[in-house]
């Protein structure tokens, strides 16, 4: 049985694409059959971060309206044999992801999959309450910036008011948050939250911090979800969140700003 | 052919409780109102959207024209849904722009009766409603931004925190065991003994029958465990447990 995870911030541009693609890439990794949704109708980004936009046919709008098979709107990942895309829609609205449509093909996904992961878009309407709504877990994507993590407060509050399970009354969605694009220098400077900050106003368990890089530029402009960027900051960091959330234990990393090396310092930087 | 087809649907009629802010006019001059409400973004958003009842109680009883403290509500975002306290001739005025003359309960002499520190005895005898023997009520959750709990007839007890863009409110005493950062209303019903408690002061809002205040980050007790009462017109922040 599937567990549904949703990847969620209500602010945009925070790194929630970029951080399921990565976060899905490295369950399958693991060796879980993973499958990662678009629910950002309209925008349509994971196909791209993940390199497969050129091999979309049928999307999820297709298989809710049944214009198509699930089978046959879910790509393979070029890279991990156990991981599948469900791309969406770029020219339909967000109109078209309806309660009925999305509990259809998350009922259908459950028996498939270990785990589901869904790419929520931003806001708080109806395409983030989609999202959100079948979900297990909840990683609440968020910046180091006042705006960005009022905006995960109030989508934590719509989490525990309207998610299924609120709604049915079960235990409630577990949370995690995942501050990214953490630059540890601009905290350092007071231009940033520190993660104390953020933790102190959020207070839900912490799942990791990825680090601001170039890395992530380049990732998506090639295609490869940033778990695979060998050598990286941002690739451990990922590695680690996964490991995480599966249960294993791992110190923090990369949330210090770098030392200057000896000659640097020597010398002058 | 048959009666049922012919006669019109029933008309469907039911009671309900609302809870309105009541705005206290204290001059003639609607110019007053307009300054009074270019107030900070925190009040600003509570006033957006809420109906309001204008009362009179303070006016002299001459005719006067409504229009434009309707403008300037409206302006601030807020509805005016009827008055209260006026004469009758404000009455029929008010009446003619479809503002009803509301009969608002008023504070009961009970409450007014109630010993000074009521805080020492039990919530039950400091809602004063009648209906009070209820405990307060528990919220285990923080609240986030853009929720709002309302505590009717008792206390609120919240035990986790209250967020900025949260809204706690309760018509008895109000306990936040956790940082308050967000809007905490409490004597909602006009209950003046009604009190603040919290752990930690960073609220954006703080009001006590409707006499509110914004404490700022340079207040001496701001971060720190505070206890706020209402003393005359202004309310009063004072260091928790002293
Ligand atoms: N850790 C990071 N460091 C640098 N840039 C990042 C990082 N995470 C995301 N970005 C960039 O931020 C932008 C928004 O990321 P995206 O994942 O699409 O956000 P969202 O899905 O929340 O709108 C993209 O240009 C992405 O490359
Ligand atoms: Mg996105």
């Amino acid at each position: 049985m599937a567990k549904i995870v949703v990847v969620t911030s209500g602010k945009g541009g925070v790194g929630k694409t970029t951080t399921s693609a990565a976060f899905a890439s490295g369950l399958a990794i693991r060796g879980f059959r993973t499958a990662v949704i678009d629910f950002d109708v309209g925008l349509r980004n994971l196909d791209l971060v993940m390199g497969c936009e050129r091999r979309v046919v049928y999307d999820f709008i297709n298989v809710i309206q049944g214009e198509a098979k699930l089978q046959q709107a879910l790509i393979r990942d070029r890279m991990l044999e156990k991981l599948f895309i469900l791309p969406t829609s770029q020219t339909r609205d967000k109109e078209a992801l309806t309660a009925e449509g999305v509990a259809r093909v998350m009922d259908e996904l459950h028996g498939e999959f270990d785990y589901v992961v869904c790419d929520s878009p931003a806001g708080i309407e109806t395409g983030a309450l989609r999202a959100l709504y079948h979900a297990d877990e909840a990683i609440v994507v968020t910046n180091p910036e006042v705006s960005s993590v009022r905006d995960s407060d109030r989508i934590l509050g719509i989490l525990a008011a309207k998610s299924r399970r609120a709604e049915e009354g079960k235990e409630p969605v577990r949370e995690h948050l995942l501050l990214t694009r953490y630059a540890p220098r601009r905290v350092q400077g007071g231009e940033m939250l520190s993660l104390e900050d953020v933790k102190e106003l959020l207070r839900i368990p912490l799942l990791g911090v990825i680090p601001e890089s170039e890395t992530i530029l380049q990732a998506s402009n090639q295609g490869i979800p940033a778990i695979h960027m060998k050598g990286s900051e941002v690739a451990a960091a990922y590695e680690d969140v996964v490991a995480r959330f599966l249960g294993e234990e791992k110190p923090l990393r990369f949330t210090q700003p770098e030392k200057p090396s000896f000659l640097k310092r020597l010398f002058g930087g | 052919m048959t009666e049922e087809r012919t006669s019109p649907p029933q008309l469907r009629l039911s009671g309900g409780v609302f809870t309105f802010s009541v705005l206290r006019l204290e001059s003639l001059d609607p110019g007053q109102l307009e300054v009074q409400l270019k107030t900070p973004e925190p009040v600003k958003q509570f006033l957006h959207n809420a109906p309001i009842v204008l009362d009179f109680l303070h006016l002299p009883d001459q005719q006067l024209p409504l229009r434009p403290w309707m403008d300037i509500l409206r302006a601030a975002g807020c509805f005016p849904v009827g008055i209260r306290n006026a004469s009758p001739a404000q009455a029929e005025a008010a009446a003619a722009m479809g503002l009803p003359h509301l009969r608002g309960r008023e504070l009961e002499p009970a409450l007014q009766e109630t010993p000074a520190e009521p805080s020492a005895c039990s919530p039950a005898h400091t809602t004063g409603t009648g209906v009070s023997t209820e405990p307060g009520q528990i919220l285990r959750h923080p609240m986030r931004s853009g929720q709002r709990h309302y505590a009717r007839n008792r206390d609120l007890i919240c035990l986790a925190a209250v967020n900025a863009g949260a809204e706690v409110l309760a018509d008895g005493h109000l306990h936040v065991y956790a940082p308050l950062r967000g809007r905490a209303m409490a004597g909602v019903m006009g209950q003046e003994h009604s009190r603040i408690f919290c752990a930690s002061l960073e609220a954006e809002l703080i009001a006590i029958a409707g006499i509110y205040a914004m404490p700022d980050p340079g207040h001496p007790l701001w971060g720190k465990p505070a206890e706020i009462a209402l003393e005359g017109e202004q309310l009063r922040i004072m260091p928790l447990g002293t």
